[in-house]
């Protein structure tokens, strides 16, 4: 992704999508993707999720924790929102006379909200408290959330935290009845905006309770509901203002303090338009922002994850990554356009979902 | 953890309050199951909503009511094993034909913290809401999160578990054979609770890892939440001074708990 982000490499493509009709673009892995994930647990997203863990050497990072660490205070939380209803949907098209699945698709633990968390749970070997959170598209950066509430309460002494998401139809066909798909790629905060393009994507990081840490410190998390809406934001963005303001006020800081903010940025009309006013609080001489799902898709419930991630290496190498495919701006704060190189201090990324659930997080350097 | 319990809903068949268990007056095993319509919502909301929701909803009431707690500031946890299976039946129905067209509302409700957006809307909420799954431990995630919760926020937060009955092909994956919704207000240990409260229990809540046997082959996801309240009423009407329960979170881990009744309240 590093890679991707410093050479202006974009994941989208227009959508050869099996049994999809709709136009649009999408930010897929390979239709097929080959793992060896066991019979039980196969999925798409359990396969995307098995690639990412053996990413960077993350699996391997875990397994030589777990050596010094007792079992059951490695914990692990995962966010989702789709977790492997590709699978049901594949078994829909095969139940027997009885309405029943069929081989292969009899997978009771792979049919559940829960099976991103139950599957890593599995494949890391990981015996502390793990759980699944759901909150449509702020469900992997909630994980944040209540990972750090487990270690500052001692519950546990590090935790795996995810997000994993995959392209299925459901969602394909969704956002089209919501008339949110865009046949374009996606051009975050573009005053011609057209809508959404979808993605998929698996990530994860490693938190651990260390006060004297090099490297990044997970500074803030805030969590706020809108309480307006399910699928529309709040008008005037009073929830995701509450969800930025709680971050901030977690990690002590003020809007000047933050360099850099990755937007949630959707691309439709009215979010974007929502968050504007909202990070309009983010006009001033140090903080840019920018909008990434022009270079991933909207990932859902694992776009917490991803700009997390992408906020966070943002610490590692000073690398701002742009808005993708926006070439014009009305927003009223810095939309970053084209990738900017600086020394970068503190990030904040937004993530807003359905149900009118948001969470913003705050990343630091140690 | 120490914790206070000061409020539960509860809704399944022939058991629509918690009222029923306090007063003994016993649970009719002959009755029929009524989907909730929960007064809370306007009728309207209640159509778009459906049964799942309005399940959660209800609950999430009553728990609320009975703790007299502010609604439009206590954060909540959410947990189911299944989620929404009469959506996700719908949704993976409709897919599966050539004409693919989903309806808009049943699609943002087959968020599965749609009773989440649904609850905070009618509470005009806007606190942390969240949804955790656990499979057939669902209710132990949901309790080691909320108390978490509790603990974190110094405030009461509330605890809703439901699963609704499920048939083929959900059915053959874990058999619910009845729809049971139960909700909690956990308090912090040392918060005043309003005087208008029925129910004060002192909740001991460790974390343990390592097996805990308490998982009964084709029990209810939500079997420990409505064993919790159970202990409750037993508890709140003198029968027993303390009571213990483990209760397995996912993987390997459960909850170990002791009940008591609060002194001097």
């Amino acid at each position: 992704m590093r890679a991707a982000l410093r050479s202006g490499r974009g994941g989208l493509s227009q959508a050869q999508w099996p049994d999809c009709s709709i136009p649009c673009y999408l930010g897929v892995l390979p239709a097929a993707l080959e793992t060896a994930v066991t019979a039980e647990m196969d999925s798409r997203n359990n396969r995307m999720i098995d690639l990412a863990l053996a990413q960077d050497g993350f699996a391997d990072a875990i397994g030589a924790l777990q050596q010094q660490l007792d079992p059951g205070r490695l914990g692990l939380v995962m966010g989702t929102s789709t977790s492997s209803i590709d699978r049901t949907e594949s078994g829909y098209r095969s139940l027997d006379a009885a309405g029943r699945f069929t081989s292969p698709f009899i997978q009771p633990r792979v049919h559940s909200p829960h099976a991103p968390g139950d599957f890593v749970a599995e494949r890391l070997g990981i015996d502390g408290p793990c759980m699944t959170v759901s909150a449509a598209c702020a469900s992997s950066a909630k994980v944040f959330a209540t990972a750090k509430r487990w270690l500052d309460q001692d519950l546990v002494d590090a935790v795996v935290v995810g997000g994993a998401d995959s392209i299925c139809l459901s969602i394909i066909y969704g956002f089209h009845s919501l008339q949110l798909v865009s046949p374009d790629p996606c051009r975050p905060f573009s005053p011609d905006r057209t809508g959404i393009s979808l993605g998929e994507a698996a990530g994860f990081a490693l938190l651990t309770r260390n006060d004297n840490a090099t490297g990044i410190r997970l500074s803030g998390a805030g969590e706020s509901c809108d309480a307006y809406h399910m699928s529309s934001a709040h008008p005037e963005g009073l929830g995701a203002r509450l969800s930025i303001e709680r971050a901030l006020k977690d990690a002590g800081l003020a809007t000047t303090d933050i360099d850099y903010v990755n937007l949630h940025g959707t691309g439709t009309r009215a979010n974007d338009e929502i968050e504007g006013k909202v990070c309009a609080m983010f006009n001033n001489s140090r903080t840019v922002l920018s909008a990434t799902k022009g270079w991933t898709g909207h990932t859902l419930g694992a776009a917490g994850i991803v700009e997390a991630v992408i906020a966070m290496d943002a610490l590692c190498t000073g690398l701002l990554p742009g808005t993708m495919n926006t070439r014009q701006s009305e927003a009223p704060f810095h939309l970053l356009l084209d990738n900017l190189e600086r020394p970068t201090r503190h990030v904040l990324s937004n993530s807003f979902g359905f149900g009118g659930n948001n969470c913003s997080l705050v990343f630091s350097v140690a | 953890m120490i914790i206070q319990l000061t409020g539960i809903g509860i809704w399944t068949r022939g058991l629509t309050h918690f009222s029923t268990l306090l007063e003994n007056t016993g649970i009719d095993p002959h009755a029929e199951y009524v989907i909730p319509a929960p007064v809370a919502i306007p009728a309207r909301e209640r159509r778009r909503a459906g049964h799942f929701i309005n399940l959660a909803v209800e609950v999430a009431h009553q728990a609320c009511e009975m703790a007299g707690v502010d609604k439009r500031t206590i954060p909540s946890v959410f947990t189911s094993a299944l989620a929404d299976t009469e959506i996700s039946d719908y949704m993976c129905r409709k897919l599966a034909q050539n004409e693919k067209l989903l309806s808009p509302t049943q699609f943002h409700n087959s968020v599965h913290n749609a009773a989440s957006g649904y609850w905070s809307i009618s509470a005009q909420n806007r606190a942390p809401s969240t949804f955790v799954g656990g499979f057939d431990r669902s209710f132990g995630a949901g309790l080691l999160e909320a108390t978490s919760q509790v603990v974190a926020f110094g405030t009461p937060v509330l605890l809703v578990g439901y699963d609704l009955a499920t048939r083929s092909p959900f059915h053959e994956m874990l058999p619910i054979d009845v729809s049971l919704g139960v909700a909690m207000v956990l308090t912090p240990a040392h918060y005043v609770v309003s005087s208008t409260s029925m129910l004060t229990i002192r909740m001991n809540i460790v974390p343990k890892s390592g097996s805990s046997d308490s998982t009964r082959p084709g029990a209810h996801p939500m079997q420990s939440g409505l064993d919790l309240a159970h202990q409750s009423a037993q508890l709140q009407r003198g029968l027993k001074q303390v009571s213990t329960l483990a209760i397995d979170t996912p993987r390997s881990g459960h909850l170990w708990i002791e009940l008591s009744r609060e002194s001097g309240k």
